[in-house]
């Protein structure tokens, strides 16, 4: 049964998600101005399933139950279905301006999907069977799942079980006849408190002596032992000045991370996915990213076709719009971001089924998508601070603008100077217009939107090393010398 | 005559294709246009596409007539002639 946006939102309020923020707990989390543009995004995912204009991308029939569900809880079909995964994401990208924090979900389900079918075929566990029951649910409910993968990791030239502490990684620190007992902590964790559930899985390839770290679960995100810590974002308390609306850039959306912690978290047995099948630590891992590698090729482009907009305004209403340079960077701006997208749709237009049955990215074109995540976007950002000019980091206040303190000879405000001396391209905007786009300008360059824009897009899904040595093992060097031996004439 | 409509999902659209339904809906006053849905029966079916791709799917509507696919703003004027003839057939 698919939730409005609204029925969301209140079934956020019934869960008892702990959330720590500046030191304090957040009980009313879900109203919190720094948190709610967060969950405002989330909240777009569900209100596009409802629309006629855009359901045949976000809705589909699944294939456990036939019924109708939100592509978000969806295992991919086809290739088509891979394709509409990248169109929805570049989607609710364009509507939000920011991060929907949904993927991380459908990423996981889909990698767990088949992982725990190759484990239970070589082991003779029961995860799949788990694993589907608990999307079933999801699937009915059309809830929101985190996809945790990210671990403190410590001392990054030692393996889970030589860290000092052994906590840095999630393992498993007991094991009962009913489930395990784990405990460690997620970094990184887009939209957890947003989420409903989370499913937990192994950040690395594992090898025996990690066993207890070889570990994938799910479990309510207001489960006993489990709270969250809000990472804090450039510009947040922006978000609490009386009045802030302008000078957010984006009033409406924001994206959401968090620490966390499972502080010794008991999981029953029916929602285990690994419990100590270290070779398949790796096989759950590549895949997730490759999945979530190929999600970049959708969500960063849907962000960037907002930022080309904005760019495109503030040469307008600067009034250089017809300026050949501005033109050339538009156009620039814009192939950029659309070779992002032809990553997107090539890395799903050459998947494969699983032995599950569920298809998967083409690994290669997939993080050569991601690669070019780590650095388009960065050039997009700078072609736009270029085009708008410095008035995106030097504008007075939105306070200013509207401020009746009388500090000129013939009595004029302060909000008086500021509205004359902002004006730009009179004929296309007024001044509050050229506010308001240079705010978004700095929201997505360098406000709290450039979290999502800018540094997740270098290191979300991997950063770019982890992308460069799966290209190095997927490039198939030997293969091209073996062309070109046989061009040149070598034998 | 009942027209279903379906849309894409508007990934990345070249034109308004709310805008241009409005436009198709509010000349063909005598079409009943209603959002296409399984199991329920039209006369015809307007598949309104965002770009050349047109890639909504349509194969599950029950449609007894005929089906026309747009995915430019200058398919307008010719979707609106080939309704408007049926409706005068």
């Amino acid at each position: 049964m698919l939730m409005t946006g609204e029925q969301y939102i209140e079934s956020l309020r019934q869960l008892k998600t702990r959330v720590y923020m500046f030191g304090k707990k957040i009980e009313n989390w879900v109203d919190d101005p720094i948190i709610r543009p967060s969950i405002n995004c989330v909240k777009v995912t569900y209100d596009l399933a409802q629309d006629p204009e855009y359901k045949d991308l976000m809705t589909v029939k699944s294939s456990l139950t036939g019924e109708t569900i939100n592509r978000f809880a969806h295992l991919h079909q086809s290739t088509e279905d891979l394709r509409n995964k990248v169109k929805m994401q570049r989607l609710c990208g364009q509507k939000t301006a920011g991060c929907f924090q949904r993927c991380v979900g459908m990423d996981a389900f889909n990698a767990t999907f088949s992982t725990t079918f190759e484990i239970d075929k070589a082991y003779g566990t029961k995860y799949h069977e788990n694993f589907v029951n608990f999307l079933k649910m999801v699937q009915e409910k059309d809830l929101v799942v985190d996809g945790a993968m990210t671990d403190p990791k410590g001392n990054r030239g030692k393996r889970p079980s030589q860290q000092v502490d052994p906590d840095l990684f999630v393992r498993i620190k007991e094991r009962r006849e009913d489930g395990i007992v784990v405990r460690g902590a997620k970094v990184h964790q887009t939209g957890s408190i947003n989420s409903h559930w989370h499913i937990v899985m192994p950040t690395q390839a594992m090898t025996e002596e990690d066993k207890d770290y070889a570990v994938a679960f799910a479990c309510p995100s207001d489960t006993e032992g489990m709270f969250m810590v809000y990472g804090r974002q450039s510009c947040d308390t922006r978000k609490l000045e009386p009045g802030a609306d302008i000078d957010l850039g984006n009033a409406q959306f924001g994206g959401q991370e968090a620490l966390v912690v499972f502080d010794d978290v008991f999981i029953p047995n029916e929602y285990i996915f690994m419990a100590g099948e270290y070779d398949f630590a790796g096989m759950l891992v590549e895949r997730f990213a490759g999945y979530h590698r190929q999600s970049y090729g959708g969500c960063k482009v849907g962000v960037g076709d907002v930022l080309i907009g904005a760019a495109a305004l503030a040469a307008e209403y600067n009034g250089a719009q017809r300026a050949s340079h501005i033109k050339d960077k538009l156009i620039e701006m814009t192939h950029l971001n659309e070779t992002l997208y032809c990553c997107g749709i090539a890395c799903s237009a050459e998947g494969y089924p699983t032995e599950a049955g569920n298809y998967q990215i083409d690994l290669l074109l997939a993080n050569v998508c991601k690669q070019n995540v780590t650095r388009f976007p960065y050039e997009i950002v700078r072609l736009a601070e270029d085009i708008a000019g410095g008035l995106m980091v030097t504008m007075p206040s939105e306070t200013d603008f509207k401020s009746d303190l009388a500090v000129g000879k013939n009595g004029e405000t302060i909000g008086d100077f500021c509205q004359k001396f902002f004006v730009g391209n009179e004929a296309a905007c007024n001044t509050e217009a050229r506010q308001r786009i240079m705010r978004l300008v700095e929201n997505l360059c360098l406000g709290s939107a450039a979290v999502g824009y800018r540094t997740e897009s270098m290191h979300g899904a991997g950063s770019p090393q982890a992308q460069r040595i799966m290209i190095q093992r997927q490039g198939n060097i030997e293969g091209k010398k073996e062309l070109a031996k046989a061009i040149a004439g070598i034998k | 005559m009942k027209c279903g409509v379906k849309f894409c999902g508007g990934c990345n659209p070249r034109y308004d294709r709310g805008a241009a339904y409005r436009e198709i809906k509010e000349e063909l006053k005598d079409i009943d246009f209603v959002h296409a849905e399984e199991d329920v029966p039209v006369d015809n079916l307007l598949v309104i596409g965002g770009c050349t791709a047109c890639c909504a799917s349509y194969e599950q509507y029950d449609v007894k007539d005929q089906v026309f696919k747009m995915w430019d703003k200058d398919h307008i004027e010719n979707i609106k002639t080939k309704l408007k003839a049926i409706t005068e057939d």
